[in-house]
């Protein structure tokens, strides 16, 4: 392992994080940027760690040809593709792998990523072995008169179960990460909703098929972490709650472990419901022979049902808030999954079982985005000018944003500017030290008309009071 | 608005050029095909159909990409030492000099006297499913736009905005943008022409089409 070269696929802070997996485990590494994002940090450090020649200007992160086209010039014996663009893409591993000059694909097989990357078909595995799921459509559905007599199905059964303001959702049935979902709570708009679904599916996917589901209400959202290898070896890393998310279900806040009865109150027992969603994910996950790290997401009702929502057969934004708590043996650091993942893919066996991994503290994340969120969380574009925050033992902030030049925020990609991940002895004390980082973080900057930047950063300091509870 | 058709058509007499970087539009192992200072042409055909000289042929994964040339004129700053070098994308490989003809000279022109409508951001934009219809089945000159009417799709940070038109009512006269372009903050998107200007913009066109020898 310690002469492969990995190329990241990736940019922002999760290349970040990757470029530190691999500093660990001794990796060389390269990185690829776009003309937009020149000045991001994920760039900077690389050229000062590794040197120019580490750093390929590519034409798009979406094109398969440029990382190959890299990766073969470079030499790079493997390729991590972080998450969103090919970390979900089995063509793409499925290319890595079978190509003349194969490279490892830091992630599941392509056989595991095309079963369970589709909610589909995760849903139907997920059925067969007695795993709940929402009720809503099996397959990507591409006529409308079929859709809207599932709609009308839905709303009839939400009315039957004496829900009052039933509703319903309507998903690109290729998107993730909580794009492209709209909610419908009457029958006579279901039809312009789905069409402006089909149409933004197209354009962002290349297919057009959408999904409708009942929509839970109230519900938290909890994901399950696992870790598996290529020797048949499942280990877990706990439950996160990532219930605070943005009006378009991006989640902003996010909290480990997923419900704590210590802190709060619940009208179920909490440590069953755990208990119950990680052992349905392990259950799913031998089942595919799952052989990496994977996210398993559950939405919980307020009186304790967990029904499976999907697998993220990926490395995710908020699986360092689980990492964060996580301890192996008598380690005192926390465990680095991206580290763990890129050893597992290139064939090691874990050197460690479940009654190694320990839990301790409870750890926030805390997306810091440019954003307005008193306009439904519009995205800000503009300059940033000054960006502070405070250091602390207890706090990690990963950015690409950097601190000593001015920053032009590339409209290309989402405006994320930080991951800050926060632990305390327990929640009250996590709930105090992020709230103490929020107030002592300084974001400026400013937009082409000259007005001062718009941040989520209020917003954050306001709803990290609601970690945990059913609000 | 008023302009001085004279004036303008003097600017660009004396300076009749318009200078195009060429860079690589992706990566891959660079083939030079001209020399500095040679003559090239751009597409050719009723639609554009017979492609320009091939400028030089980019080859990744075992795909030869061939790059001819956009403009008719003249190659400059060749970047020799590029020849069957790997390249990464946007390296600049040279610069085609072009002279504008009639067309080209009445297309800058319009922009100086069209109401133009630009991209509030740097962005990908798209007609909407609707507008995008209507334009396929009638021509961009039929639509009579007024303000506060959403055409275009913003799609900016994965998330797509209606974009309400905001200028004078008219004809949309000129779309400067491809479906899915990713067009810069402040460049044009729509020229809009009041009906009462109309047979101006007509009649300055077939002056210039008289007064400017290609």
């Amino acid at each position: 392992m310690k002469r492969d070269k990995i190329i990241i696929a990736n940019r922002g802070e999760i290349a970040i994080r990757i470029m530190g997996a691999c500093r660990q485990l001794g990796l060389d590494y390269v990185v690829v940027y776009t003309e937009e994002d020149r000045d991001s940090g994920h760039v900077k450090t690389a050229a000062a760690e590794k040197g120019n020649d580490a750093v390929f200007r590519i034409a798009n992160y979406k094109d398969p040809n440029e990382i190959f086209a890299v990766a073969d010039y470079c030499g790079a014996t493997a390729v991590h593709p972080g998450y969103g663009f090919f970390s979900e893409d089995f063509r793409f591993a499925r290319r890595a792998a079978i190509r003349n000059r194969p490279i490892a694909f830091i992630g599941p097989r392509w056989e595991v990523i095309r079963d369970l990357g589709s909610k589909i078909n995760t849903k139907r595995i997920a059925k067969s072995l007695n795993i709940p799921v929402i009720p809503g459509s099996d397959e990507p559905i591409y006529s409308e008169i079929e859709a809207e007599a599932l709609a009308e199905e839905l709303f009839q059964k939400q009315r039957d179960d004496g829900i009052r303001r039933p509703s319903i959702l309507v998903k690109a049935s290729a998107g993730g990460g909580g794009m492209g979902i709209e909610e419908v709570t009457r029958l006579d708009v279901f039809r312009q909703v789905y069409r402006r679904i089909q149409n933004y599916a197209k354009r962002q996917f290349g297919d057009e098929g959408v999904l409708i589901e009942q929509c839970m209400k109230g519900y938290h959202h909890l994901e399950v972490q696992l870790l598996c290898s290529r020797h048949k070896e499942v280990v877990h890393f706990g439950t996160r709650n990532c219930t605070i998310q943005s009006t378009g279900r991006q989640k902003r806040i996010e909290v480990a472990p997923g419900f704590d009865p210590e802190y709060v109150a619940y009208p179920f027992d909490a440590y069953r419901v755990l208990e119950q969603i990680v052992n349905y994910s392990i259950r799913l996950a031998r089942e595919v022979e799952y052989d990496n790290v994977g996210t398993w997401e559950w939405i919980v009702t307020r009186d304790g049902r967990p029904y499976l929502l999907e697998v993220n057969t990926r490395i995710q934004v908020e699986n360092e808030v689980s990492a964060c708590i996580s301890r192996i043996s008598k380690h005192k650091r926390p465990v680095n999954l991206i580290r763990e993942q890129i050893r597992t893919a290139l064939g090691e066996k874990l050197r460690y079982s479940q009654k190694h991994i320990f839990f301790d503290g409870t750890s926030i994340e805390l997306r810091i985005v440019a954003e307005d969120v008193k306009r439904g969380f519009a995205p800000w574009c503009g300059t940033i000018t000054r960006f502070e925050f405070p250091e602390e033992p207890w706090l990690r902030v990963y950015t690409h944003v950097p601190r000593d030049v001015a920053y032009e925020i590339p409209t290309e990609y989402d405006p994320n500017l930080a991951l800050a991940i926060v632990w305390g002895q327990d929640s009250e004390e996590a709930k105090a030290r992020a709230r103490q980082f929020l107030s002592r973080t300084i974001i400026e900057g400013v937009d082409s008309l000259g007005q001062p930047i718009v941040t989520n950063l209020g917003y954050l300091y306001e709803r990290v009071n609601d970690i945990l509870r059913f609000v | 608005m008023e302009i001085n058709l004279k004036d303008l058509l003097k600017k660009y007499k004396s300076h009749p050029y318009e200078d195009h970087e060429i860079k690589t539009a992706h990566t891959g192992i660079v083939h030079l095909n001209v020399e500095d200072g040679q003559e090239v042409s751009g597409p050719t055909g009723r639609w554009k159909h017979r492609p320009g000289t091939l400028l030089y042929v980019l080859e990744r994964e075992g795909n030869p990409k061939r790059i001819t040339s956009m403009y008719t004129g003249f190659v400059t700053g060749l970047r020799k030492e590029l020849d069957s070098n790997f390249v990464q994308a946007g390296v600049p490989v040279m610069v085609i000099r072009h002279s504008l003809n009639k067309d080209e000279i009445i297309d800058r022109i319009l922009r100086e006297v069209l109401y133009v409508f630009p991209a509030p951001q740097r962005a990908r934009y798209f007609f909407t499913p609707e507008v995008a219809a209507a334009m396929e089945k009638e021509g961009a000159n039929i639509l009579n736009i007024k303000d506060g009417d959403e055409i275009v799709i913003m799609s900016l940070m994965k998330r797509d905005t209606l974009l309400s038109y905001l200028g004078p009512p008219g004809v949309l006269y000129k779309v400067y943008f491809r479906h899915g372009d990713l067009i810069e903050q402040g460049a044009p998107l729509l020229g809009i022409c009041s009906p009462e200007r109309l047979p101006f913009v007509e009649r300055m066109i077939q002056r210039i089409r008289t007064e400017w020898d290609d």
